[in-house]
């Protein structure tokens, strides 16, 4: 994964066609295969590949996919220097996957004040980004799902993913990831998403040997609505 | 109202200067309009016309020049004030029509806490939600709205505290408002002079109503005083399904002694009481449906004797964007009843009917084209102005407005 700043990437989990297409969405899972290559070093590694469906059965694209390794223990990938800009009354991009200890700078492109903040339990912050006012870059140490708003701007929403997994990255355009080169052990798999509606997490345990683990999870109900966009910017929430 | 307002001015000057160290926000707009109407003599002009522009006050037309401010005192404090010419014979060419300090800290736990003091508009439209209380559907707004920005105005304290709950995982947000304020108490004056109307001119805080005609005593209207020492109150709750769907209640109660009477404005203290909802809906689309409903009364006790104006209003809107092109029709019932007899002078009941189409890239230009018509039937026509009391009054009008904002 390596420890260079993340480019200032346009993806937007509301929009879920334009996520596939976004250089941040190559770059995340281009990333997995650098934490790959640095954590491989069994000469038996497998292989594993999950496509996740929505309920109505098409491919939920854009989902946070994380291989938790259970045994043998895997260290986390390392750490990154990551960047949550505010453009347009927007956070860009809206979610960020970052390994822990990782750390996020928050610049206010936009000519107008933001307060972000988060009460998330992974990680409480308040950061007030006055136009041209750099601000030290926030940490993140805690594994979990980070909800950022603004205290001006009610509309503004965005989600940063901690994960203490060594693999993580995004389903492509057919819900669908993959990793080719995998060490044996047991990994707990789990699929996040801003809109899923589940009663309970979306996990599941597996075993990785020297073959090829591929695996199909489903919704179990409908994704919630996306957040609406393209109102003029007169409009108040 | 003056004093109040003025100190609150003063405070604001005061504390913009500590806080300049952060960027305020500034906003201008011009918004010309071209005209065409068959409206009878405007309640502006002390007449019974439903509309702003009647058929003396057609052609090219100054909408609103807008001018806002913004300023950040510190990191949880502001000041907002807004200030607007409307054009037309008013006490002040330049007015303001809100002017608050806002408390607004930071959410714990996923609840904020919001207070306001100043001068401004209780939370209850949300046909208004565009940046100056202006609807973005059309150019003219519902009866209900149009008599809130014609006769209501929170001057006190407002708290509000939100329970974030979209932030904490859950589908939902919730809100609770409550406030105490002052400087309401002629609030209803308007609806027993002409009943509703269908306008976009806001009354500014130190600004007047009606024309100045000296032999009605219910000419040239100063809204916004205190006239019997009581406070009146309000209460309200909003709920909000994702950014999908706002329902919003308020009661409001300006708890107004009816027995009071203030001669240097001849008028008097109105004892007003309503109900309003309204429910939104928008969809990802690009539809939006909007349901508004007023119900309340007024009451005035000169010498003992009650006299009684029981209103309500329902209006329905449905709108349908698309990029930056929208189009919205709506359809208003509104009803005044003057000591529960619909055909005494002082009662009326009608229905209007609007179709809008509006041009916003939401960059510096908006369009806008609307076609309003409203029937009424104002029984007060007859004895007043010896005109039959059925009306149907018809305007085309076309607005263009052009916005700059920044920050400094």
């Amino acid at each position: 994964m390596g420890s260079n700043a993340l480019p200032g990437s346009t993806g937007s989990w509301s929009d879920m066609a334009r996520i596939a297409k976004t250089s941040w969405f190559h770059w995340m899972n281009a990333a997995g295969f650098v934490s790959l290559a640095i954590s491989v070093a069994s000469a038996h590694a497998g292989s594993f590949a999950v496509t996740v469906k929505q309920h109505n059965a098409r491919p939920l694209i854009g989902a946070v996919v994380t291989l938790e390794a259970q045994s043998p223990a895997q260290p986390p990938a390392p750490p990154v220097k990551a960047i949550m800009d505010q453009v347009n009354l927007a956070f860009v991009p809206d979610l960020l996957v970052i390994p822990v200890h990782s750390s996020v700078q928050f610049p206010n492109s936009d000519t107008i004040s933001h307060q972000v903040y988060s009460f998330s339990s992974a990680r409480k912050f308040q950061l007030p980004l006055y136009r041209g006012k750099p601000y030290p870059p926030v940490m993140f140490d805690e594994p979990g799902v980070v909800t950022l708003g603004c205290n001006i701007h009610d509309n503004m929403l965005a989600y940063i993913l901690v994960t203490a997994a060594p693999f993580f990255g995004h389903t492509d355009a057919n819900g669908a990831w993959a990793v080719p080169n995998l060490p044996p052990g047991k990994y707990r798999v789990r699929i996040w998403h801003p809109l899923l509606n589940e009663p309970q997490d979306l996990e599941r345990e597996i075993e990785v040997g020297a073959e090829h683990e591929a695996i199909e999870m489903r919704l179990a109900r409908d994704l919630r609505p996306a957040p609406l966009t393209g109102r003029p910017r007169s409009w108040e929430y | 109202m003056g004093i109040l307002t003025c100190r609150v001015a003063l405070s604001v000057c005061a504390l913009a200067a500590i806080g300049s160290a952060h960027a305020a926000e500034w906003e201008l707009a011009l918004d010309v309009r071209a005209v065409s109407s068959d409206g009878r003599e405007s309640f502006l002009e002390n007449g019974q016309g439903k509309f702003r522009f009647d058929e003396d006050h057609q052609g090219i037309q100054l909408g609103r020049l807008r001018a806002a401010w913004q300023q950040p005192l510190g990191e949880v404090f502001s000041a907002h004030v807004e200030a607007s010419a409307w054009g037309g014979a008013d006490k002040n060419p330049v007015d303001l029509t809100e002017a608050f300090l806002e408390y607004r800290p930071y959410p714990r736990a996923g609840i904020r806490t919001r207070l306001r003091l100043g001068a401004f508009y209780p939370p209850m439209s949300l046909e208004n939600r565009a940046l100056g209380w202006e609807t973005p559907y059309t150019i003219t707004p519902s009866a209900i709205s149009s008599w809130i920005g014609e006769e209501i105005r929170t001057v006190g304290l407002e708290a509000q505290v939100d329970w974030l709950g979209t932030r904490l995982g859950h589908h939902f947000d919730l809100q609770i408002t409550a406030a105490a304020f002052g400087w309401n108490d002629p609030a209803g004056t308007m609806l027993a002079v002409h009943g509703f109307a269908f306008h976009d001119r806001q009354t500014t805080l130190f600004g007047r109503v009606g024309a100045p005609q000296p032999n009605l005593g219910l000419a040239k209207k100063e809204l916004l005083h205190e006239i019997d020492g009581r406070p009146g109150f309000y209460v309200g709750a909003q709920a909000r399904y994702l950014d999908r769907a706002v329902l919003n209640l308020l009661h409001y109660d300006n708890h107004a002694d009816p027995t009071a009477r203030e001669p240097s404005i001849r008028d008097f203290s109105w004892l007003t009481k309503f109900d309003a909802a309204a429910l939104r809906m928008e969809t990802g689309n690009g539809w939006t449906a909007l349901l508004q409903a007023l119900d309340g009364s007024t009451f005035i006790a000169p010498g003992g004797f009650w006299l009684g104006w029981k209103f309500d209003s329902q209006s329905a809107l449905l709108a349908k964007r698309r990029g930056a092109h929208m189009l919205a029709a709506r359809y208003d019932w509104f009803n005044v009843e003057f000591q529960g007899d619909p055909a005494a002078s002082g009662s009326e009941d009608g229905h209007a009917c609007a179709l809008a189409y509006s041009y916003d890239t939401g960059k510096r230009w908006r369009l806008a084209l609307e076609w309003l018509r409203v029937k009424s039937a104002v029984p007060a026509r007859v004895a007043l102005l010896g005109e039959p009391a059925l009306a149907t009054e018809t305007k085309l009008e076309f607005s263009a407005r052009y916005s700059l904002s920044g920050a400094y």
